[in-house]
């Protein structure tokens, strides 16, 4: 409370001195530190530390954040937590996540942890600092915002912006409603990843499926690394499956499709797949990863057009980074730090409390739709309409590009069929 | 039908994979912790090779091949050389220049999904009613065709009988004039350039990634210590187990079992028969 | 150097030679030259955390520090004193941690309770599973325990218990920093003296026989096995002691306490503080832990940063630091003439 007092006394004085020396902007007030503890070494890290950054830079560029009378810059103060990587405690992680708070003295948490493992370790210690964080990248498990409802007092310093498991695997659903409707398919081949989110994703999608009156012919799992999917694949060709559901983030994943494509399977490939998102994986492929569909988890996170906004982001992290938005975790860990500017100039103060009631009732038009978070477990709001929620993103490769085909009201194209399954 | 297939190339895939650690270890006595890093290192300069220097696929394989045994050259002479004979520090410093390399190589731009090496031929073929594509062939063939060439080599020329003596008698081997230092040189670069020949088979499979390493290094040690350490009939062998275990376990109870059968399967093999199934070590110096 | 052939010799300094036998109390040099390192080495430990109140991260790093110490302690002792190269320090970690997670989450045991006894508990398990291997040699016993962390991140995964990839959050921390900074300094230092003690006895004196030679022991009519079964027994109660106190200062147990680094670490810094006298084990960790933070701004890099210096050490300076200053400080070279 003193310093508080004591801060305005200080800023009044800026303010003042401010009054008489033109030329002086937000520079010189102290800027407000986002932290982001991220996974550089992977695409779900380097992206969302390149859309936080642009973000950061776009608000600086504008005059900063209002808190109360005085304009402030973010600074971001990025750490690789080395958290994907195999081999490494989780316990690094969260020295990394302390070390933005304790030495860098980090205002807020943005980004990760990455790994599911380490998000929700975090989450102990993000109440014992008692330190306000944006989740925006990696972690899918429901349990997440599962943890902040069930237990709101210690967890209620945890935001999520980004998408889940249980929304995803609804929206595939329905869009495998649409394709069933067009194409006649009913059988459908499962396989994913040895992760936890994968493996929920999978059992949600089996269950979801049977109960919509598709043949589950079979599910399979992967470790992490797996190189030859060909068992699986040819088993899957036996028993005339029509869709091969996907669920998978690692690399190998494009081995998964170039088997595929060879084998010109009559099967429609389609899922979570970390390794096709970016725009790298057509020539990863060699074009052999055509009519995959991939969900993109947000918005925004391929060129598209879901809001006004959409296409403008999407320009300026092409200006900014020499390349299109690459996948998960671009366009949210953007948004989350937009999202947070708006929280605190409301709020008018950096304090953890107030910023936690103005986040409750943040209400933006963003990148991917209205962002607004659920009061009670701080996830963000989903819909298929861009104008009532956050949307995800699907898209299908066609010819080396990724095309929207979902949901119905910002899509771009139509889903089409490899020209073996004609 | 499948399984007899795909058992079989998953086996060649593994015994190639583990030629060059068991090669190393059979004749030098040496465990070449950095056996993984050296594959993936190769499958990063052959791509380098393709895609930055315009090299042709085929110069290209020559130059990864040719540079890795010459890396795993350096490695011994640089490092090992000062250390041979203490058991613990080689393994202690092979792993860490392997971490070192793969680390480095991730440090350097090697990450993502983006990097992959073109299959030597595109295709497909249907082997009794299964499709495998060519690719998979030629891992089979060149696999069988590498090791019958190893044994021509080991049978039949002057440095490959040398190797054949100081892996049977070191001692012996020096007093009758053979080079053990300068041979195990030898045996160090051939290693790395199986290993290296190995992943330009294998890698057109999947992509480039540094994790690979590790794998690659894992799935080394098992068929050399089921097989028993240095023994090449051991390591064959090791392979169709595991290789068809794995496979066996992918059919009838799920993938997710594999690593945990072939992490078992090492485990009881050194508490059973610590020599390996081949093992030339008598059982008396490594158990008291 | 002309035809003059001179070599370095190296003699005990007088005070060195003085301090050995029964007059190392004789006078107030003696005794201060003897317990001189011994104390710099506690008083600087006690005082690292009032001397870091001003880098609150620090102190955590420090937290850390001593976990890798103990580590490294279990490692050295093992290693250069038993014989037995176990690679597989995360396995300690590993079932402490997990342990402690159920002691503490399920069965409500404060943490008082629940760290110790995870670590008696995880200590009856790793030796249990190592007992069979006991009587493997060298590089076979090396590569059982390296696959062994392996094979427990595995089964937990496969079979989708104790929290499955996600771990198990929600453990109690300690009241307050001071305490959570000085339990584990006091255990560390508690554990580096008391081993050494256990070494200069008996029992140790016959550990290092089963090291140098295992079958003239047997000879003797003691039991090989049991001896080994004991060292182990000791060291993964070191070990698994750190894992607990880990899994309790980040309130969390899951799958990477298995990971490579908690072996990996441990084993660069006997290398390079010299292993035999387990203080090198704690000097190591004091220069790899600073050393690996204040390269984190390197990211992945700095894992080859500290790879080189583990070859170099083991290369070009094997015998590690320790070693080195312990030679410096009792004895003086000079040269001769040949």
């Amino acid at each position: 409370m003193k310093k508080t007092v004591r801060g305005t006394g200080w800023c009044l004085l800026l303010l003042a001195f401010v009054a008489f020396l033109p030329g002086v902007g937000a520079a010189a007030e102290k800027p407000i530190v986002i932290g982001a503890p991220l996974a550089t070494a992977f695409l779900y890290g380097w992206d969302a530390e390149r859309g936080i950054r642009l973000a950061i830079e776009e608000i600086n560029a504008a005059g900063g954040v209002k808190v109360g009378s005085v304009k402030r810059p973010f600074q971001a103060e990025v750490i690789d937590t080395r958290d994907l990587e195999p081999g490494v405690p989780v316990s690094e992680a969260l020295l990394g996540v302390e070390k933005l708070i304790l030495e860098k003295k980090a205002d807020f948490i943005v980004g990760g942890p990455v790994r599911s493992e380490a998000a929700l370790a975090a989450m102990d210690l993000l109440n014992k600092y008692k330190k306000v964080s944006i989740l925006t990248t990696g972690v899918l498990t429901p349990a997440y915002h599962k943890k902040v409802a069930d237990n709101y007092d210690k967890y209620k310093y945890c935001f999520r912006i980004s998408s889940h498991v249980g929304v995803m695997a609804n929206e595939f659903i329905t869009l495998l409603g649409d394709v069933k409707k067009g194409h006649g398919f009913n059988k459908v081949y499962i396989m994913v990843q040895d992760v936890e989110h994968a493996r929920k994703g999978g059992e949600v999608m089996k269950k979801m499926m049977a109960d919509k009156g598709w043949e589950v012919v079979d599910m399979k799992i992967y470790p992490t690394g797996t190189t030859d999917y060909s068992v699986g694949l040819s088993d899957a060709s036996k028993r005339k499956a029509d869709i091969l559901f996907l669920w998978m983030d690692m690399p190998e994943s494009s081995i998964l499709l170039k088997q595929w494509s060879s084998m010109k399977m009559k099967a429609l490939p389609m899922g979570f797949v970390n390794a096709a998102e970016q725009p790298g994986f057509w020539k990863a492929t060699e074009g052999k990863g055509e009519f995959l569909i991939v969900n993109l988890v947000n918005g925004g996170n391929a060129p598209a057009k879901i809001t006004p906004w959409t296409m403008k982001f999407a320009d300026a992290y092409k200006k900014r980074w020499g390349l299109e938005p690459e996948g998960y975790g671009t366009s949210s860990s953007y948004m989350a730090v937009y999202v947070l500017k708006e929280a605190i100039e409301k709020a008018g103060t950096v304090e953890s409390g107030a910023v936690i009631a103005a986040l409750e009732n943040v209400n933006v038009m963003g990148v991917y739709g209205r962002i607004a978070f659920d009061k009670k477990s701080h996830q963000v709001i989903p819909s298929l309409d861009p104008e009532q929620g956050a949307v995800t993103s699907i898209v299908q490769w066609q010819k080396g590009r990724r095309v929207q085909v979902f949901p119905p009201k910002t899509a771009e194209g139509k889903i089409l069929l490899p020209p073996w399954m004609k | 039908m499948d399984i007899l297939v795909y058992g079989a190339i998953n086996s060649a895939t593994l015994s190639l994979m583990a030629l060059g650690f068991t090669l190393v270890y059979s004749i030098s006595r040496l465990p070449n912790f950095a056996h993984g890093a050296l594959y993936v290192t190769t499958g990063y300069i052959v791509w380098l090779g393709v895609n930055a220097l315009g090299l042709g696929y085929l110069p290209a394989i020559a130059v990864g091949i040719a540079a890795t045994a010459v890396i795993g050259g350096l490695i011994y002479r640089l490092f090992i050389l000062r250390i041979r004979g203490m058991e613990i520090s080689e393994i202690i410093a092979t792993y860490a220049v392997g971490l070192a390399v793969i680390e480095g190589l991730r440090w350097g731009g090697l990450r993502g999904s983006t990097f992959t090496l073109p299959s030597f031929l595109a295709g497909t073929v249907d082997v009794g009613g299964i499709v495998v594509d060519y690719q998979r062939i030629f891992v089979l063939v060149l696999g069988a065709a590498v090791f019958a060439g190893l044994n021509l080599f080991v049978r039949h020329t002057k440095t490959g009988l040398a190797l054949k003596a100081i892996a049977q008698d070191e001692r012996a081997a020096m007093m009758l004039g053979i080079d053990s230092d300068g041979k195990a040189l030898v045996s160090f670069a051939v290693g790395a350039g199986l290993s290296a020949f190995a992943a330009v088979l294998i890698l057109p499979l999947g992509n480039i990634v540094v994790e690979t390493g590790y794998n690659v290094l894992l799935y080394s040690i098992a068929v050399s210590i089921i097989g028993g350490l240095g023994s090449f009939g051991g390591a064959i062998l090791a392979s169709l187990i595991i290789g068809f275990a794995q496979v066996l376990t992918e059919v009838f109870l799920s993938a997710h079992y594999q690593m945990v059968i072939s992490l078992l399967a090492i485990i009881v093999t050194l508490l059973v028969r610590p020599s390996g199934i081949f093992g030339k070590q008598k059982e008396l110096d490594d158990r008291v | 150097m002309n035809g003059a052939q001179r070599r370095k010799e190296r003699i005990d300094r007088g005070i060195k030679v003085r301090s050995d036998g029964i007059y190392a109390v004789s006078s107030l040099r003696e005794m201060a030259y003897l317990a001189g390192p011994r104390v710099v080495l506690i008083a600087g430990m006690l005082l690292l955390p009032l001397a870091l109140e001003a880098a609150p991260y620090w102190k955590r790093v420090v937290n850390i520090l001593c976990v890798y110490g103990l580590l490294a302690i279990s490692f050295d002792f093992l290693a250069n004193r038993v014989g037995l190269v176990c690679l597989g320090g995360s396995m300690f970690i590993g079932l402490g941690g997990y342990f402690a997670a159920i002691f503490n989450v399920h069965l409500h045991l404060p943490v008082y309770l629940s760290i110790p006894a995870a670590a008696v508990a995880g200590a009856a398990v790793s030796t249990a599973m190592i007992l069979p291997c006991l009587s493997l040699r060298g590089v076979y016993f090396a590569i059982v325990t390296l696959m062994y962390p392996l094979l427990f991140t595995r089964l937990i995964e496969a079979f989708d218990v104790l929290g499955g990839t996600n771990g198990i959050t929600g453990l109690d921390s300690f009241p307050s920093p001071h305490v959570e900074n000085y339990a584990i300094i006091a255990v560390l230092l508690a554990v580096l003296f008391g081993l050494r003690r256990l070494l200069a006895e008996d029992i140790g004196l016959v550990m290092h026989a089963v090291k140098d030679n295992d079958q003239s022991v047997r000879a003797s009519g003691i039991d090989v096995t049991r001896i080994k079964a004991l060292a182990v027994f000791i060291a993964s109660l070191v070990g698994c002691f750190g894992g607990a106190y880990l899994a309790h200062i980040y309130m969390w147990a899951g799958l990477s306490l298995f990971a490579l680094d908690f072996s990996i670490i441990p084993i660069a810094a006997v290398t390079i503080g010299g292993g035999g006298g387990l203080f090198g084990a704690v000097v190591g960790c004091l220069i790899l832990v600073p050393l690996s933070e204040f390269l984190r701004v390197f990211g992945t890099f700095r894992i080859v940063i500290y790879c080189a210096v583990l070859v170099g050490f083991i290369v070009f300076r094997s015998e590690g630091i320790m070693t080195y200053c312990t030679r410096k400080y009792e004895q003086f070279e000079r040269w001769v003439e040949v």
